[in-house]
Parts: C-alpha cells; structure tokens; sequence
C-alpha cells in the first residue's frame, strides 16, 4: 500500500513568545490530490505550512510528527524533504531574492548539486510552462504582481517537486492573472495544499479540502459539502462561495449552465 | 525604468540613469570586469597626475563626454548628480586654497576631483549593477560582503517603497502640518522601517531554506 | 564626509586601504562566527535599510538638511561586527554607483565611517549604557555615542587630509572637526529617535547583546590606535623634539587662525597657551555639553520609563 504524500500526525507548535498556533493537527493527503486550507486569520494555516519541509519546528519531531511520502521529517533529511516539498510564499517578494528572474528561478536547481547544463535546461523549461520566456534578464522590482506570482511559481517548479504547497497564491491578482495562474496550476501534476481564502478557487481546483481554526482541523472532507455548508463556514469566519448560491455544481471541474435550484 | 519616485524630499539618487533600464545595455561587447578595470585604470591615474599634464585631464574629459553620447546616458541626472555632489569638491578645493604653495593648489584638487566623479558616474550609467557582484566575487571579495551587496540592492527600491507608502498614511491624517514633530514621525517612520526589514529578511531565511540553502 | 577622489594621495590611500581591509576581514570573520545563519540576509536588508534611511532628509537649523550616517545605530541594533559589515556594503555600493566617496579613497572612507566610527562609537554606547538604567540610559547612549562616533571619524578624515598634503591640519582639524560637532548633533538625535521608535515596536530587537569577546575588541582596537597614530598622532602632539618644529607649528598656527572665519576662533581656548592642551579641553568641553543634550534629549524622547520597563518584566 503506497504511503499518502502527506501524513501529518497530531501536530503541535507553540510560538517563542507563547502563543498556542497549532494543537494536534492531524491529517492526511494522497498522492494526486489537490486539497484546499481554509481557516480565517490567525487560525494556524501558515505556521502548519512551514512545517511540511521542515522550516518549522527548529526541532522537528518534539510534539508531532509529519510524513513526507512515508518518511518522517527529521533534522537529517530535511534536505531530501525540502526536494519532495515544493513551498510557494504569500509575498512574492520574500521569495524572489535573487537579482534577475533567471538566476532566482535557477537558484533551487543549483541548491541541489546539478550540472550547470541541467539547470540551465530546468529554468527553461519552468519559465516557459509559466509563460516567462523572455523574462531571463527582468529585475523582480519591475514585474508586475501577477508576473512575480509566476516566477515564484517557476522556481518552486524548477526543484521538481512531487508536493506542491501554496501560501495564498492568488491573493492580490487581477482576475486575468488569478484565472492564468489557476489555469496553470492545474497543469501542474503534482500533489497539491493550498491554503487560501479564495473560496471559488477551492470550489474549482480542489477535491477536498480542511478547514483550520483556532490551531485544530475544525472539518475535513469533499470540499462541496464542506462549502455548502453554510452554518459550518460562517462559524469559523467563512461563508459559502457564491458559485454555490446560484449553481448546482456535479462535478467540480465541469460549468453547467445556470439552474434554478431551491437552496 | 524612469518614474521610480523617492519620495518627496528630492535626493539625487536615482537607481539608473539611463530612461530605459534592464532592457538594453551600452557597450554589452565589453564585459563587465574590463569596465571595472577601465573605470579604475582610469581613475587612478587621474587622481595622481599632476596638473601640468593637463592634456590628460583635457583629454579624459572628452573620452568622457563620448562615451556618455554613444553609450545614450541620460545628461539630465548625470548633471543633476554631479552638480550635487560638486560642494563637496568646491569646499575641499577651498580648503586646499587655504594651504599655501607647499599643497596641489585648488585647480588641481578641483580637476581631479570633478574628473574621477564623472568616471565613476558614467562607469555606473553604463554597468547594470547585476553585474557588478558576479565581478567582485570573481576578483576575490568576501562572498557574504557579496550577499549583502546583492540583497541590498534587490530590497533598497522595496524598502523605499515602504517607506513612501508609510509616510503617504502618515500624511493622510496630518490636518495641521507640525513642522516640529516633523523629525519624530519621521524618526517612527524609519523605525518601523527596520522593523519591518528585519520581519522581511527572517522571511527570505524561510524562503531561500525552503529551496535547500545551506 | 565621504572623501571624494583625488584628496588624498597613494600612501594615504594605501595605508587606510590596508587597514581597512584588515578591519572587514576581522568583521566577516566576527559575523561569520557569532551570527546565526537566519540573520544572514539581515545585512543585506539593514544596508538596503541604512541607504532607503539615508534618502530621508531632516531639516537642520534653518534652510540645511542633514541626514542619518548610521552606524551606530546599527551596532546598537545588529552589534558591532554586523554594523561594520553594513556599513561597508553600503560604502563600497555608494562608490561604485553614486560617486559618493572616491574610489581611492574608499579605504578611508571604509576605515573612518565604518570602522573607527562605528567601533569606537558602539564602545562608548556600551560603556554609557551600562552605567545609565534603563531605556533612557540607552537612549542616551545612543545618542552621544554617535555623536562621538560622527566627530571622531571627521578627526581621522582631517587628519588623512593633512596626510597627504592637501589640506593643512590646522585648517582640515578645526574645519572638520568643528563642523562635524554640529552634524553629529544631529545624527545623535536621529539615531536616538529611531532606535527609540524600534524599541517601542519591538523591544527585543534592541535588547540583543551579542557577546563580544575581548578578543576581537583587542583587533579593532589595534587597528583604531594605529590609524590615529598615523592620521592624528604627528599633527595633534608635536613631537618633543625640537623647539623649532613647535614653534613653527604656534606660529603656523597664527597665520592660519588669522585667516580661518570668526566661528573657529571659539574652538580654540582663549588664555591657553599651548595650542594642544587647548585643543584637548575644547574638546572635553564639546563632549560634555553632547553627553548633557544626549540626555536632555532622552528625558524628551522617553516620557512613560517606568511602566514600559514594569511590564517588560511581568511579561
């Protein structure tokens, strides 16, 4: 029985000044899926991102454990971890640190040892399947939010990773550039947590989807049931999408024309 | 890119002087290190030589003005940026005045002076600064003096930005101007300013170690 | 006090270049050793700091504007190895682009600014902070530790200046000197400020001292004694040799007070002879009446002290 992607097993963190921002998170998620985080401010979604490739805890295994691929996260393999487990920022800028667009994306591929023809050839390739080609050269200051999105994108892509986690990926996009990087991401064939406000994306891209609130996994299953439920969202500073006002969706990737439903 | 606006206090430091920047660079045949070592050749020896080979100074000034022409330097900053940092010269070409006959006299100081100034401005004008940490590291300086050079320059335009946008708030609801509290808003302005570099910068740990640095 | 290029000549520029590069190589080596690794890119971004700082201009008695040099407000908040390292990149980077400091004169520029000012300045801020309670006293530390630090990097600059030849000690001492009293004013309030403005945001940020060990203090140190052995020593202590030369030096020093504006004249004593011991108490004199408005300046600046430091505790 091939072991889930991500097995998070009663995780716990406390901040250094004291706050509580995780009790016992369990969950797991299979390889191919791709699973929404939901949760208002402040719930914890953030913190329990950074712990999937092992940024946090400075100590890993302490309270809780987290399986990549059925291996456990320890301070040995953090590198071989952080290779499966692609992360993506919520500010671009934080994660475009390099000086030109080529040498931040070129930056995970050469943080792994490769060849220098090989990197060359990943960057490539990751900045055309973003729609970059052309903007080796482009200094991160001068793109625009939507460009910076993708870049990141491209090099989170460039590492090849089989576990793709996102920090709130479409927040601050136009709706061109949220539709291009959704459109994108679904290319993707990767595992996939995002963790997002953006409830209508969740309604297009993800099968399931978690709820955190307050440090602990509040509700987890099929994303329609959990985002039709509206006394469930409004209880944990959400509400139901408005796709799911106006439409009965089937199947989350097909568009039925509008029907009148009594809902 | 032109329209990067420092703020209101209008200082001199404009991130490129040419009007289109990133997309083309003069002079690209020329490596950047050969630049590095024309811009230093050049400047040393106009700093030592004395004024009585003032053919060389005559000489360097037109090489200079060339290559601002074909290389399509913005004049506008250029001047802008030499007549600020002129006083300076101005004052210590003065003070050299004061010295008497036993000192290089304040022609010479001033011709020096203004003439390293325009080699090193043009050598700027005409060298993306991406280049330059890739040559300091190739001709042997420290790599964490390189790091910080490079993400000095890559969050500066980021932080100013910060800064402007604090401070245009701060504006928002200021009815009467106070010009004296004017230094302590400011003062909190540029604190929070480190504040939120040093938020940002444990960010860019987070994020440079979730791509394997070690 | 960026020194521009063409002021000082080779040896000058040789002898500061070496001693500077002595000074960061001790800094890098300081950081590497005592910085955790997250604070790596914290340099980058406390030089792109100091620089987006440096382009806020204050206004300064009337029609002027100054603005932050910063180093001691970054030794203050990073340490003093760090704060050399910033202050270096953000030298070495307004050379290069902006033309502000000479090429030649980098060494100088590296070795005043960065080096002596930012290492004698955090010396003093330690050694003030320690015998003055609470944020005030840091405060106060802050503020007349840069204020040393702005004065004593103009005297090394006055005296390279003299060094070389291109300038007279008697005219770059008191003109620099003189000036920078009243600049260093200045950034003893701003560093003041802005370190209170991160202390109340943020109050560990500022209540880090990494532990420097003697070691290092005794490789900086070094370095300062010889560069004011090589830059301030010949020209602030004539050599007991020779009565002539003294007395050459006084009477030197007549013509040049003659022909120096009114301003300067106070910063020589009257009624004392002997031109160095007059140097030597207008200086005290200058130092003391900053220390004082350093700490007038905190009592303005921290209103609520002792509730801040209550809760502190509690917390």
């Amino acid at each position: 029985m091939t072991p889930p992607a991500l097995a998070v097993e009663k995780l716990a963190y406390r901040y250094p000044d004291g706050t509580v921002a995780l009790r016992e998170v369990s969950f797991q998620i299979a390889a191919g899926e791709c699973v929404g985080l939901l949760g208002p401010n402040g719930s914890g979604k953030s913190t329990l991102l950074l712990h999937l490739n092992g940024i946090l805890p400075d100590k890993p295994g302490a309270s809780g454990t987290v399986n990549v691929q059925g291996e456990l996260i320890t301070t040995a393999n953090l590198e071989a971890i952080r290779r499966q487990v692609g992360l993506m920022f919520q500010d671009p800028d934080d994660q475009l640190f390099c000086a030109t667009v080529e040498e931040d994306v070129a930056f995970g591929p050469s943080q792994l040892g490769l060849a220098k023809e090989v990197v060359f050839e990943r960057v490539r390739q990751a900045l055309a399947r973003m729609g970059l080609t052309g903007y080796e050269r482009r200094t991160p200051y001068h793109l625009s939010q939507g460009e910076k999105r993708r870049a990141c994108l491209a090099g989170v892509l460039a590492c090849e990773p089989s576990i793709l986690v996102l920090d709130e990926p479409t927040s601050g996009l136009d709706p061109r550039g949220r539709r291009e990087f959704m459109a994108l991401l679904r290319e993707v064939p990767a595992t996939k947590l995002i963790a997002t406000h953006d409830l209508e994306m969740v309604v297009e891209m993800c099968s399931r989807s978690i709820i955190l609130d307050g440090g602990c996994v509040v509700a987890d299953g099929p994303t329609l049931d959990l985002l039709d439920n509206e006394e469930l969202m409004l209880a944990h500073g959400l509400e139901r999408p408005h796709s799911l006002h106006h439409l009965r969706i089937e199947e989350p990737f097909f568009w039925k024309p509008p029907q009148q439903l009594g809902k | 890119m032109s329209g990067i606006h420092f703020g209101h206090n209008h200082t001199p430091y404009a991130p490129e002087f040419r009007p289109t920047a990133g997309v083309c660079v003069p002079f690209a045949w020329l490596a950047p290190e050969w630049k590095l070592a024309v811009m230093l050749t050049l400047v040393v020896v106009t700093a030592v030589m004395p004024l009585t080979y003032w053919f060389w100074h005559v000489g360097a000034g037109a090489l200079l003005i060339v290559l601002a022409l074909v290389g399509r330097v913005a004049l506008k900053p250029l001047l802008w940026r030499v007549l600020w940092l002129l006083p300076f010269v101005a004052g210590a070409a003065l003070a050299a005045a004061w010295h008497g006959p036993t000192g290089p006299g304040w022609p010479t100081v001033a011709a020096r002076g203004g003439l390293c100034l325009l080699i090193v401005l043009i050598f700027a004008a005409v060298t993306p600064f991406g280049a330059l940490p890739g040559v300091l590291r190739r001709v042997g300086v420290p790599a964490l003096l390189v790091t910080t050079m490079a993400l000095m320059h890559r969050y500066l335009f980021v932080l100013v930005d910060e800064s402007d946008r604090m401070r245009r708030a701060r504006t928002c609801r200021t009815f009467m101007p106070r010009r004296k509290f004017g230094w302590r808003l400011d003062a909190e302005v540029i604190g929070r300013l480190f504040v939120r570099a040093s938020e940002r910068a444990e960010r860019i740990y987070l994020a440079m170690c979730a791509r394997g640095w070690k | 006090m960026h020194i521009p290029d063409g002021f000082i000549d080779g040896k000058t520029a040789a002898a500061t270049a070496a001693l500077s590069a002595v000074g960061v190589g001790l800094a890098l080596r300081q950081v590497r050793r005592e910085l955790p690794p997250r604070k790596i890119p914290l340099l980058g971004l406390a030089a792109a700091f100091l620089f987006a700082a440096q382009m806020v201009n204050f206004p300064v008695a009337g029609g002027t504007s100054g603005h932050l040099l910063g180093g001691v407000l970054v030794a203050a908040l990073l340490g003093p190895s760090a704060a050399v390292v910033v202050m270096t990149t953000v030298l070495i980077v307004q050379c290069f682009l902006f033309a502000d400091g000479g090429v030649l004169a980098l060494g100088a520029n590296i070795f005043n600014m960065a080096i002596l000012g930012s290492m004698s300045g955090y010396a003093i801020y330690r050694l003030v902070g320690n015998y003055l309670p609470g944020i005030r006293g840091r405060v106060t530390a802050v503020a007349f530790a840069s204020w040393c630090s702005v004065v004593l990097a103009s005297i090394a600059c006055a005296g390279q200046l003299a060094w070389s030849g291109t300038v007279a000690w008697s005219v770059a001492f008191p003109a620099m000197t003189g000036v920078h009293m009243l600049i260093g004013l200045g950034e003893g309030a701003i560093s003041a400020l802005v370190f209170y403005a991160v202390a109340k945001a943020r109050p560990e940020l500022t209540t880090n001292a990494p532990a420097q060990p003697a070691r290092s203090f005794v490789g900086y140190g070094l370095l300062v004694a010889i560069g004011i052995a090589l830059f301030v020593a010949p020209f602030a202590c004539p050599w007991p040799d020779g009565l002539e030369a003294v007395a050459a030096k006084l009477g030197f020093e007549h013509v040049a007070k003659e022909s120096m504006a009114a301003p300067m004249t106070n910063y020589v004593m009257p009624g004392v002879g002997s031109v160095g011991v007059a140097t030597a108490l207008a200086g005290i004199v200058g130092s003391l009446v900053a220390f004082v408005l350093a700490v007038v300046l905190s009592f303005l600046i921290v209103r609520k002290e002792p509730t801040a430091t209550k809760t502190s505790a509690s917390a």
